[in-house]
């Protein structure tokens, strides 16, 4: 079996809530079985599952499998936070490349609201538990801030320019019914914003909900006619670079060249870009260390480029994270199901024209001051 | 001294445990291979430099500079909310260690990137769970 002939044939998601009385095997049920009937397969062709949700515990993947009734052949847990459901993306192929299973279901969902948001963050990891929480550290927002203050005074990026992404993402989200947050937006709307945590301010920062998220990852010889999405490559980093607190660069940098190397493509030949959306810095530094521009030059090349699903470089194309709300770990698959809605050309509304192939990049795992894993795959349509 | 906060607590084990008895007696301690290398913080069980679990603990001259900071309104416990905004900073002291701490100031104005920062003193100091600058 060839790497070429594994993809994904299948994509799902729940509607988001703000609040929520539905269990977090509900959303993680629902989603699965809505990517099962977009692959044209059901529960019992699956022999694979990989889980990425934060409120899990105490159940696992095994424990989901005995829920849904699934004998599986290889169960996945992610461990990377939201960088986690690209990776579980990744393994899967892996392990369908040797033999380990043949259908494999990912799922990556989350039922929590803003208190659980902060609930989770002070209880995070270790490290974040003993020396960030007793710091009144604000969750992400403290510890995101410090790193977009210390982008802005070395490299002169501007919260203007940021704010691109804010404006022009919630411009896709008008389009797309299942965004929470579907209001107009100017730029001037995103500067004058309510401050949270100087300089992140209300529109740098996603509204925690409830949803969840899900692909079907096979051979394409399955897929529905002219439905298939070729895994060209993909890599995962974690805990890069080490013992730096607030670095303004990631693991995407250690695989950019050979992401793209493996795939036959640059930066250049993306239709599109779903990139982890937590805040805009990180955003654009997923920009720079995966070559859309130098680093620290994104300023200049936000300003230069616009980001809507008709835009000149087309990001987050049904509103991200940032506007349809970041429900747990989905907010790391909710990228590589719109990247597939695009290929399949099902982007009702918001459809980028010709979308070829397109890049996803994951981000999470909150350590002692920022996140420890990144993930990237591009993935190409099937002709 | 006014009654101690409600602030959410480090959990004390066998790693941290000399680190926090240190900080109530309003000393910094780093930790370090024996055979050298970069002092670092958090406590932890071996050197992520070296990799050495042969570790001593130093005393930090609490001295250094805030590298970036954030201001934040909304905190993550309430038993902050009558100190906003926190001033939390990536501070590098001078010993080469880098840590989050928080800055107390009654400008929050006056913080900016390159500050120098000292720890606070006894008794002000016993108010915090951890290692807590004012500017210097």
């Amino acid at each position: 079996m060839t790497t070429s002939s594994i993809g994904i044939t299948g994509y799902g998601q729940t509607a988001y809530e703000k609040r929520t009385s539905r269990t977090l095997f509900a959303f993680l049920a629902e989603a699965g079985q809505k990517a099962l009937a977009s692959a044209g397969l059901s529960f019992g062709d699956v022999d694979g599952l990989a889980i990425s949700s934060f409120e899990l515990p105490p159940d696992n993947t095994v424990t989901t499998a005995e829920q849904f009734g699934l004998s599986l052949s290889w169960a996945y847990l992610g461990t990377a936070g939201s960088a986690g459901p690209v990776a579980s993306v990744i393994n899967a192929k892996h392990a369908i490349e040797t033999g380990q299973a043949t259908t494999v279901l990912c799922i990556a969902g989350d039922n929590y609201d803003v208190g659980g948001h902060f609930k989770l963050m002070d209880n995070f990891s270790r490290g974040l538990r003993n020396y960030g929480t007793p710091l009144g550290f604000g969750g992400a927002n403290g510890l995101f801030g410090i790193i977009q203050r210390k982008h802005a005074e070395t490299y002169g990026t501007r919260r203007e320019d940021l704010g691109r992404i804010s404006v022009d993402q919630r411009r896709s989200a008008q389009q797309n019914e299942h965004a929470l947050l579907r209001g107009p937006m100017t730029i001037d709307d995103y500067m004058n914003a309510r401050v949270i945590a100087d300089p992140i301010c209300l529109y740098d920062c996603v509204l925690p909900c409830a949803g969840a998220e899900a692909v079907i990852v096979t051979t394409l010889d399955r897929a529905p006619p002219g439905k298939g999405v070729r895994i060209l490559s993909g890599f995962e980093r974690h805990n890069h670079p080490p013992m730096e607190i607030a670095p303004l660069r990631g693991g995407w940098e250690t695989f950019a060249d050979k992401l793209y190397a493996k795939a036959g493509y640059g930066p250049q030949d993306m239709d599109f870009v779903q990139a982890y959306d937590d805040y805009p810095i990180m955003v654009a530094i997923q920009l720079e260390d995966l070559g859309f521009c130098r680093k620290g030059e994104v300023s200049a090349f936000l300003a230069a480029n616009s980001f809507s699903w008709e835009g000149t470089l087309p990001l987050n194309t049904g509103g991200g994270q940032l506007s349809c709300g970041q429900a747990g770990i989905a907010g790391g698959l909710l990228s590589v199901t719109e990247a597939v809605r695009q290929l399949r050309g099902e982007a009702v509304g918001r459809q980028v024209a010709k979308a070829r192939r397109g890049l996803v990049a994951g981000y999470g795992m909150v350590g002692y001051g920022h996140g420890l894993s990144a993930s990237s795959i591009i993935l190409e349509a099937v002709q | 001294m006014t009654q101690k906060p409600n602030y959410p607590q480090p959990y004390e084990d066998e790693d941290n445990a000399t680190f926090l008895a240190g900080w109530r007696e309003g000393k910094l301690l780093l930790q370090q291979a024996r055979s050298g290398g970069q002092p670092f913080f958090y406590p932890r069980l071996l050197c992520p430099y070296t990799g050495s679990s042969d570790l001593v603990w130093i005393e930090a001259s609490g001295r250094g500079h805030i590298v970036s900071f954030s201001l934040i309104t909304r905190p993550n416990h309430p038993s902050f909310n009558d100190e906003v905004p926190i001033i939390l900073a990536e501070i590098a002291l001078e010993e080469g260690a880098t840590l989050l701490g928080r800055v107390i100031a009654a400008d929050a104005t006056a913080v900016k990137s390159t500050a120098k920062v000292e720890t606070l003193p006894l008794p002000d100091a016993a108010r915090y769970p951890l290692p807590t600058f004012r500017l210097a």
